[in-house]
């Protein structure tokens, strides 16, 4: 593509002239009442490429949008420009419009000149104004530029890898092959059932089940399922593509399987962590064990004799290195209900620092207490000692409650011991590309959000793989992770926005940043070193072209000279009285929004672009600014930690600071350029920001 | 065949059951009974254990919803009648006069403007955040649509200075109304969309199954709990969360009911009234991360302000969560393990003395501070009792919905073809209900 040709003839890629509409609204009073809406109009016809402007009292009612069609078609428009409300709510109403006129919706462009200008500068109509023409030249700058855009589909087929056959991972699988989907549950052990093989009994509410039973249930519906296929003994040697495309290759019972996989469920579970050998005594005495080995001990019925019982709670726990280990508390308290069920006279002690036992876990430690079971707590700085005497072993414990040491005799003593990511798990983040935290286990995409999903597309995170889990919890993330990965094999694709990443390879160094940055997985490297974007899984971020030391990529519908035809526009006049601001679509725009909303009123010398990410903010955009004079330059992006991108901000940062150092070499000033974090929620803040940009930069008069 | 399925509750859990329903391919009907969807997490400042923001993150979730061409919004809407029939139910709803044309409002506020009486929002409680008789939920409120409080329109607002109510016919009679100020003032923006007389509209619907994501309440504590109600300075947690919200009344700025004045030191009670008469038996989950995200949020506004948490067991239950326990510690936030007894306020200054035992000393302690928070739990929504009554399912003990058989099958309920997700099964936070809510839609579209 001639991008020179493109922006001087302005000759769209279809090669017919562009023909720009703007339609501006007056949104009733709202936008009319401040802003001189007929001379926005007036002065939109006399842009380049306008051909068409129009007022409209209410753009978004149903009459307005009939009409704006109709312009549409009978003024051959091939662009349209809406100045109106913001597009964080309308842009979806006005791209449905256009594309029922016939036009490409990609060859829309949104200019918010109620929150950004009539509702924030109600004081200053002809200011107002003034701004509200800036930012139409602006958006007809981009528009012009614009292309038509499309939504990338890829097929994706209906079959499932399952890896962990624990019972999130047969969960997944039921509810996967019950929709005629194909499950292949792979299990690195030569049974399914997962660490619940190791557990005595599972209690919940008033129910209390052998573990045994819930497996061998759930096993028999894996088994009878026609659509499950089973592998056990089984390791995955390799995983090769992206979601609807990959090859997998299994070792399973000494053979080898080749399946060709639509989707993947990552439900690895988790192990106990051994306890220091040393520690308590582990190790040196057969009668200090962790829960897991108690409970087996109770399976095998290896413990008649045992008359003085001590737990000890959080081993290797809420220090510095881990946190708390989410089931202990409720594991032991179960542990010591069965351990006085067999014999009412043995003495159970339960040493503990937090009793974390939620809603109607608390029935179990009424029920514990009730049988006799003795509570004690201990101070967070002073765990228990364990000694070895002649008698016996003795645990010195000091009680929180009593205010001193005590002694307590044992016979049997249990570590309640932390969990860690099963042993596989280093191999499966490396096959699948995806990341883990400290404690050794998966990072899902968001916290909160996303908690079944991986950043890529079609890999889903289930159960005890996550974070130490109940079975009912596990059990629900199972049949969740399921959901996740049957909705793009139900649909039989997926499918991506026209925003994403375009390389330019004739420029690229093949440095593979791109590839290595990509949260989505969304780069790939062929043999030849050079990056390709699988468009269908690209988000259009813009985190890799932050990054790219030759600032070869750009992103479809933000391309840089689309964005640098808006950085002109806007600082085509009185440019030293101007801040030029780049912020994020999701949260800054959402504060701008707010301080909208709220009648905020702030001065009006921001002329504001929007940018999917505040990393997709290219430094030459920022220099381009200070070339042409302006008063201040504004990046704002999301609050840490949030970022839609899950580490945008971060990379603007790091981004912002480069900039600011190239700045000042070539001898502008860097304290010109500010960087703001402002949340969707956080008008005051972004007013804030303006008045002080205005005020310290010296722009008022 | 009818695949399609109505939703419950359109808080975070009923958003991410309708998403995950609808993009499958399911046609949804997502329910809920006040004006907006968004549910307690709207309300919510910022999340635990990584402080995200609660309404950027949800936001694009609702506009999501509001876009979805599978996915049908009542909001004032309650289900009243539930039939099981072959292959799914027939439900009969109401939807509640808003006394709005969602049609016809674009949500530009020319009503509120106009709107002559402020009466406090309930949802900031006595943190004296105030609203108009017309109103938006909130600013990001999904439908962008105004709602009339019924109050005003059935006259008990006059005293207040209501514009209307004071007619001999009541406004159902009448097709036009020239006296109320926000109908003129829509009208002024040539919108016409106030519609004093509309009255509440049946409707039915045939679903193939249904999920119950009613959500769950902050708890109220009774009056005189540690000073609550007698004392100006005693906050509940939730009256807090608005209060360090930068959309909240005082835009973020953590002020004394009192005299208006930034409070410089803060204490939180955790499980306020637990245990006590009328007090919430059991453990809420959420309140110790909830009061550590309020700490450290305070302690970022202002780094002086003194925060101290009065705790008995600490739950850090979940990932990340001790992390962010050592974080608050780490900012200066003082965990005392203590057993308070009483609290006094000091009628000059209006500050608080809490006197407790400390739990690692044994000794009585007197703590004077100036804003008192009070962590009072999570309890059942106050509709469960009668939905579940509607759909012919049951409660547990405490009135939450109960699981028919939580190990084997979890989320299903005594009916085929209900499933429950989010604070409806019992105290949550926002991430597992996203699994519940995502796990449940799985099961309804089966």
């Amino acid at each position: 593509m001639d991008n020179l040709k493109k922006k001087y003839s302005i000759v769209n890629s279809q090669s017919s002239i562009v023909r720009v509409g703007v339609f501006v609204c007056d949104c009733g009073s709202n936008i009319a009442g401040v802003v001189d809406v007929p001379a926005v109009v007036e002065y939109s016809k006399g842009l380049p490429g306008v051909v068409f402007a129009d007022e409209g009292k209410w753009s978004c009612s149903v009459d307005a949008l009939a009409d704006m069609q109709e312009s549409i078609k009978e003024q051959n428009l091939n662009r349209v420009v809406i100045a109106s409300c913001t597009p964080r709510t309308h842009e979806p109403l006005f791209k449905q419009t256009v594309k029922e006129a016939g036009l490409n919706p990609y060859l829309l462009e949104f200019v918010s000149i109620r929150e950004q200008v009539s509702w924030v500068h109600m004081g200053v109509p002809e200011e107002a104004t003034q701004k509200a023409k800036d930012l139409v030249k602006m958006g007809v700058a981009k528009a012009i530029l614009l292309e038509e855009g499309e939504e990338i589909r890829l097929p994706v087929g209906k079959d499932c890898l399952i890896i962990g056959g624990g019972m999130a991972g047969m969960s997944a699988a039921l509810n996967i092959a019950d929709q005629g989907f194909n499950a292949y549950l792979v299990e690195k052990s030569d049974a399914l059932g997962g660490i619940l093989n190791q557990v005595l009994t599972v209690t919940h509410d008033h129910i209390k089940m052998p573990a045994a039973n819930i497996v061998k249930a759930k096993r028999e519906l894996v088994d009878a399922h026609p659509n499950i296929h089973v592998y056990t003994n089984a390791e995955i040697a390799s995983v090769e593509g992206y979601i609807g495309n990959y090859k997998v290759v299994l070792n399973a019972n000494g053979d080898q399987a080749d399946l060709n996989i639509s989707t993947v469920i990552v439900a690895t579970g988790m192990r106990q962590i051994e306890p220091e050998k040393g520690a308590f005594q582990y190790g040196n005495d057969p009668r200090v064990v962790t829960q897991l080995q108690l409970e087996g001990m109770l399976k095998r019925g290896e413990l008649s004799d045992a008359k003085d019982v001590v737990i000890i709670n959080c081993v290797g726990s809420k220090n510095e290195e881990r946190g708390c280990c989410s089931i202990g508390c409720h594991v032991s308290v179960k542990n010591a209900q069965i351990l006085k069920a067999l014999n009412k006279d043995r003495n159970v002690h339960i040493l503990y620092r937090d009793l974390s036992m939620v809603k109607n876990e608390q029935i179990h430690l009424q029920g514990a207490k009730g049988t006799g079971v003795k509570f004690i707590r201990f101070p967070d700085s002073r765990y228990p000692e364990v000694a070895q005497g002649e008698a016996g072993l003795s645990v010195n414990v000091h009680d929180i409650l009593l205010g001193r040491e005590i002694e307590i005799p044992a016979d049997l003593i249990v570590l309640t011991v932390g969990f860690t990511g099963d042993e596989t798990m280093d191999d499966v983040r490396g096959l699948l590309k995806v990341s883990a935290n400290s404690e050794g286990f998966f990072q899902e995409r968001h916290i909160k959000l996303g908690p079944l999903d991986f950043p890529a597309d079609g890999v889903s995170l289930c159960g005890c793989a996550k974070n130490p889990k109940t079975l009912k919890e596990s059990c629900e993330e199972g049949i969740g992770a399921a959901m996740r990965t049957s909705i793009p094999m139900k649909n039989g694709f997926i499918e991506a926005d026209g925003i994403v990443a375009e390389i330019d390879l004739s420029l690229c160094n093949s440095c593979s940043i791109c590839w290595k940055r990509c949260p989505y997985g969304a780069i790939k490297v062929g043999e030849d070193k050079r990056p390709e974007v699988i468009k269908a899984l690209c988000k259009g971020c813009g985190l890799c072209a932050a990054d790219c030391p030759k600032e070869c990529i750009t992103i479809v519908h933000y391309t840089d000279e689309q964005l640098l035809a808006q950085v002109e526009a806007a600082l085509e006049e009185n440019p030293d009285k101007k801040i030029l601001g780049f912020v994020c679509h999701w949260c800054a725009l959402g504060g701008v929004d707010m301080a909208g909303v709220s009648r905020l009123q702030y001065p009006t010398n921001g002329r504001l672009i929007r940018v999917m990410c505040s990393a997709r903010v290219p430094i030459k955009l920022i220099e381009r600014a200070y070339e042409l004079g302006a008063g201040g330059v504004l990046v704002a992006g999301c609050e840490f930690p949030t970022c839609h991108y899950i580490t945008g901000n971060y990379a603007c940062e790091s981004r912002i600071k480069r900039a600011k150092k190239k700045l000042a070499k070539k001898g502008y000033d860097a304290d010109n350029l500010w960087l703001t974090w402002c949340s969707a929620a956080d008008g005051p803040k972004f007013a804030n920001v303006m008045r002080d940009m205005v005020k310290e930069l010296g722009l008022s008069k | 065949m009818n695949d399609s399925i109505l939703i419950i509750g359109a808080g975070i859990a009923g958003i991410n059951a309708a998403l995950n329903a609808a993009e499958y391919g399911n046609k949804v009907y997502l329910v809920d009974d006040t004006a907006s969807i968004g549910g307690m997490m709207a309300r919510l400042d910022k999340t635990f254990p990584t402080n995200d923001c609660s309404i950027c993150i949800e936001a694009p979730e609702m506009y999501e919803v509001d876009n979805h061409p599978n996915i049908e919004i009542l909001t004032n809407t309650e289900v009243r009648k539930v039939k099981k029939k072959e292959g799914g139910f027939n439900v009969k709803l109401v939807q509640k006069a808003r006394f709005i044309d969602p049609e016809k409002c674009t949500g530009c506020g020319a009503c509120i403007e106009a709107c002559p009486v402020s009466i406090p929002d309930e949802m900031d409680g006595k943190i004296s955040g105030l609203r108009k008789l017309v109103y938006m939920p909130f600013p990001q409120a999904v439908p962008n649509v105004a709602v009339i409080d019924p109050d005003c329109r059935y006259g008990n607002m006059r005293e207040n200075g209501a514009c209307v109510g004071g007619c001999v016919v009541d406004c159902s009679q009448c097709r036009e109304c020239p006296i109320a100020l926000c109908v003129k003032a829509c009208i002024d923006e040539g919108k016409d969309a106030v519609r004093l007389w509309q009255s509440n509209k049946n409707l039915k619907l045939d679903v193939k199954s249904i999920i119950v994501a009613t959500g769950i309440m902050d708890a109220k504590p009774p009056t005189g709990l540690h000073g609550y109600d007698v004392a100006d300075n005693v906050i509940t947690y939730t009256q807090f969360e608005r209060l360090m919200n930068a959309g909240g009344p005082t835009e973020g700025h953590i002020i004394r009911p009192s005299d208006g004045k930034p409070a410089k030191k803060i204490a939180w009670l955790q499980c306020a009234g637990r245990g006590l008469d009328h007090g919430i038996p059991y453990c809420s989950k959420v309140c110790c991360m909830v009061a550590t995200k309020q700490t450290i949020i305070t302690k970022e506004h202002d780094a002086s302000v003194e925060t101290s948490v009065f705790y008995n067991d600490l739950k850090a239950y979940g990932k990340g969560f001790w992390a962010f326990y050592q974080k608050a510690l780490e900012n200066g936030v003082r965990y005392v393990r203590a057993r308070p007894y009483d609290v006094f306020e000091d009628s000059e200054t209006k500050n608080l003395t809490i006197r407790y035992e400390g739990l690692e000393t044994g000794k009585l302690m007197e703590e004077e501070v100036e804003l008192l928070v009070l962590s009072t739990g999570l309890v059942p929504s106050d509709r469960n009792k009668r939905l579940a009554k509607t759909l012919k399912i049951e409660l547990d003990k405490f009135g939450y919905f109960k699981e028919n058989d939580p190990l084997m099958a979890p989320l299903e309920t005594g009916v085929d073809g209900i499933y429950l997700c989010g604070g409806a099964t019992g105290p949550i936070d926002i991430s597992e209900s996203v699994v519940q809510a995502t796990a449940a839609s799985m099961r309804a579209v089966l």
